[in-house]
């Protein structure tokens, strides 16, 4: 029920499953979500789609319907970030940051999460390759 | 002390051998006992409260060392003395080296002024009460310097709680020790212990009249103490090991050694002040009882006051323990508004009960 | 000159208080947090990395390692979507067994918590006393898998072989009520610890749902969150999410332990349907070349620790083409910036404590 209440909403979207595949304007549909009594931003899942570009999928919930909302964005490097709508994005943002290297424009807490702050790639990209000069980076640092 | 002063020198010139001597050992020898004895009763502790935590806590305690684990200590100990003193690069080292020492001196001193049985003082002095109150206090001046000069946050957090705590938990303990001392008259522990006498053994004891201030007494000692549920300068969950988290090695003994001889020399005071110290519980002792009055009965009632004393310490001691087995820690605010907002003006009114009590009982 | 200047802390990664290897960044004023930072990633597997090379019935083992107190519950959100995808339907008493299972995990998790949230506070005992319980439930896991902690007993389309030892789950679930009857003994009414928990970390519903914090801090919060009840494996199960206001420390503290007779009623339930002669049937999916439609799958489960799901998307190969998992102390530790903002440091462990985070579920 939400879910068709807030498709009206968008300008500009399509159904891809429980999907709603956005092009663009995600805070503005994140926030509008929430005015929608979604009310919980349950995670961000990013997919590298191996043609350059990175699909961020929000799932966000609403405990009053109990129902889970799939918002999806495909982007290059940018991302809008949530963070002053969702505090938890912080966390999610920060982990795509490091896993991604997807920049959320004004969230100024990313830095690298698991990895550490030398590491250059983002691992969880497919074009990622995990050779063995870069898992011995405790020596490399030593040495330069 | 006369009588043993007396037995000593008999037993000399029986060997001829001159006063001079026996007058410069018959002071020495009882300091070397402290020595002794307080690694012993430390030795023994630790092991007690390993093996009573164990109780409670469904487990077995120490068992592989020696038989019983009777030994554990003694190898923990040996353990710790052959361990490196690490002093931290950035530690001052002159305090970090000497506050260990003014942990360990004050608690060693505190032993001597206890009155263990009649004569059996080994510094015994008219107003020892007072003495012991500011010993009992000292060692929170070597915590405060452990803190700061390990250059460590967790030691120096763990220390201005230590300050703090002892602070505020000082004052009480002094109006409750007020309070006994207008029970008994006098500001010497001897003389404390024997004004609890009365034929009726148990009756005599302060605690009756004085129960309440034996209370805040027994929770102000477990915060001096840092004792669970006050053990926050040391709180493992949150400071690692507070003031001593840099120490090793035979520092490090020196801190655990003197907070179990302080443990031991306090439950002794609480003893003294409030169960009759050496005195025997059925009013008699059991000596004069057995063997009559006769020359065997009078050395054999030392030893019996010092049973008395230790088994009366030994019981608050498992209290102790047994306190830590249960309690979850307070937190600071609680603890400093607990005492301050509580205990303080609870001792006052006890103190003011007790005077009118004594002056009712015709004392004055 | 006057000028405020704060203390920086590190609390952790080795501390004895963050379970585990989580690293907070503290800013204090004397012992006032000002700021908290959660630094995480100190046993960070790359558990989404391993899943796109591997096939999914090599990645199942490593799935029960996310949380190794409540393994279960990973398995079985990867089977899940597996039989979900291949479009296998479970038989009632596969679904039974796999109930019983993940609440008799959910209760050993709860009770490791327990023990551990009360050694944060400072009580020893009730640590002991909980992991005397939990080790029923671990050596019963043992008979059954062969495993004390990583189970990898379910398998896709099933479990490994059929449910055996009933009996000791009917001791266990017979002895387990007297024993939360001696923990809310000494725990729930201890003044202390009412003192320590009451009041204390706050988590109002529109923070919680900001943060979004799931499971049992959620429920503790008044907001009735249980993916239980509209969980397909639950299905003729009766029982009631465990709802309570307190919002604070003590309120997360009593919906675990309420959260546990609810499991124990959950498990008797399910020991009625297991019917002893009945024969297992199973859908077991070939795990060798096993593939998924392409396409996208999430699933969601009630795990111990809040809200863990699962996100799959297969490019129809025999490996993941992107795996995600959603734990519930991810968010927790998040939360943390905000809750332990305005506490003191002693406060702030007990407080973390109570969320129940745990670090292998944070950095997967």
């Amino acid at each position: 029920m939400e879910i068709k209440e807030f498709i009206n909403t968008l300008d500009d979207c399509k159904l891809e499953g429980d999907k709603i595949v956005i092009s663009g304007g995600l805070h503005r549909a994140i926030e509008s979500a929430k005015s929608m009594s979604f009310d919980m931003l349950k995670s961000i899942t990013a997919v590298d789609l191996s043609n350059g570009e990175v699909e961020l999928i929000y799932l966000l919930y609403s405990v009053e319907n109990d129902e889970n909302l799939f918002i999806s964005i495909k982007t290059n490097s940018e991302a809008e970030t949530v963070t002053d709508i969702f505090p938890s994005a912080v966390a999610d943002e920060n982990e795509i940051y490091d896993m991604f290297g997807i920049h959320f424009l004004n969230n100024d807490k990313l830095k690298r999460l698991y990895m550490p702050e030398s590491w250059d790639g983002y691992p969880l990209r497919k074009d990622y390759v995990s050779d063995d000069t870069r898992l011995a980076w405790n020596d490399n640092e030593e040495n330069s | 002390m006369n009588y043993l002063y007396h037995l000593y020198m008999e037993f000399l010139s029986r060997y001829s051998i001159p006063d001079v001597i026996g007058n410069i050992t018959f002071y020495i020898i009882p300091f070397c006992i402290i020595a002794l004895a307080l690694l012993v009763v430390v030795l023994i502790l630790v092991l007690a409260e390993r093996k009573l935590l164990g109780w409670f806590t469904q487990r077995k305690g120490p068992n592989r060392v020696g038989f019983w684990g009777l030994l554990q200590t003694l190898a923990d100990a040996f353990k710790l003395l052959i361990k490196e003193n690490i002093t931290p690069d950035k530690a001052d080292r002159f305090l970090f080296n000497l506050a260990p020492v003014l942990v360990f001196v004050p608690v060693m001193t505190v032993l001597g002024i206890i009155p263990y049985s009649a004569e059996f003082t080994f510094a015994d002095s008219s107003t020892n009460v007072i003495l012991y109150l500011i010993l009992a206090a000292f060692p929170v001046l070597g915590i405060f310097l452990a803190g700061w000069a390990s250059n460590n946050k967790y030691s120096l957090i763990g220390a201005l709680r230590g300050i703090a705590q002892v602070l505020s938990y000082e004052l009480p303990v002094s109006f409750v020790i007020l309070s006994v001392i207008v029970l008994a008259s006098t500001m010497n522990l001897t003389g404390i212990t024997l004004a609890q006498y009365s034929r009726l053994g148990v009756a005599g004891w302060f605690f009756i009249p004085c129960f309440i201030g034996f209370l805040i007494m027994f929770i102000c000692i477990l915060a001096e103490l840092n004792r669970c549920p006050f053990d926050l300068p040391e709180a493992e969950s949150e400071l690692i090991c507070g003031y001593n988290t840099e120490y090793s090695g035979m520092r490090f003994a020196l801190f655990y050694l003197s907070e179990y001889a302080m443990l031991f020399a306090n439950a002794v005071f609480i003893t003294i002040l409030f169960f009759g110290g050496y005195l025997s519980p059925f009013g008699t002792y059991l000596s004069y009882l057995i063997l009559g009055d006769s020359n065997a009965a009078n050395i054999c009632v030392y030893f019996e006051q010092a049973f008395w004393l230790f088994f009366k310490a030994s019981f608050i001691i498992f209290v102790i323990i047994w306190i830590r087995a249960l309690l979850p820690r307070l937190a600071s605010f609680d603890l400093l508004k607990f005492s301050w907002a509580f205990l303080l003006p609870v001792s006052i009114l006890n103190l003011f009960g007790i005077i009118i009590y004594k002056y009712i009982m015709g004392g004055v | 000159m006057t000028m405020k200047k704060t203390l920086k802390l590190n609390l952790g990664p080795q501390h004895p208080s963050t379970h585990g290897v989580l690293r907070l960044i503290l800013e204090l004023d004397g012992e006032k947090i000002v700021s908290c930072e959660p630094d995480v990633g100190y046993l960070h597997r790359g558990m989404e990395k391993m899943a796109e090379n591997m096939t999914y019935i090599q990645y199942l083992p490593t799935a029960d390692r996310i949380d190794y107190l409540a393994g279960c519950f990973y398995s079985e959100l990867l089977c899940r979507t597996v039989e979900k995808a291949k479009g296998v339907e479970l038989s009632q008493r596969v679904k039974t067994i796999r109930v019983i299972l993940l609440e008799l995990n959910r209760i050993a998790s709860h009770l490791l918590w327990i023990g551990a949230f009360l050694m944060d506070l400072g009580a020893v005992s009730p640590f002991f006393y909980a992991m005397r319980e939990r080790e029923m439930i671990l050596r019963y896991f043992e008979k059954l898998t062969g495993q004390r902690m990583m189970y990898n007993y379910f398998v896709f389309g099933g479990v490994r072989k059929d449910i055996d030892y009933i009996e000791d789950i009917e001791n266990i679930i017979k002895i387990l009520p007297e024993k939360i009857k001696d923990y809310e003994k000494i725990i729930t009414d201890n003044p202390i610890f009412l003192k320590r928990t009451k009041g204390k970390g706050i988590l109002e519903q529109d923070v919680a749902f900001n943060y979004a914090v799931t499971g049992v801090n959620l429920r503790a919060s008044g907001i009735e969150y249980d993916i239980r009840t509209t969980d397909y494996l639950y299905e003729g199960f009766k029982f009631k999410p465990v709802v309570l206001e307190g919002k604070d420390s003590w309120a997360r503290y009593k919906a675990r332990i309420l959260e546990l007779k609810e499991s124990i009623k959950i498990i008797e339930q399910g020991l009625n349907i297991l019917t002893y002669g009945e024969k297992l049937e199973q859908n077991l999916i070939n795990p060798i070349n096993l593939k998924l439609p392409e396409g996208e799958y999430y699933n969601e489960i009630e795990a111990p620790r809040g809200l863990a799901s699962v996100y799959i998307k297969s490019t129809g190969d025999d490996k993941p083409y992107r795996l995600k998992w959603r734990t519930g102390s991810y968010y927790s530790v998040n939360l943390l910036r905000k809750l332990l903002v305005g506490e003191y440091l002693n406060d702030a462990i007990a407080i973390s404590g109570s969320l129940d985070i745990i670090l292998p579920e944070v950095d997967k």
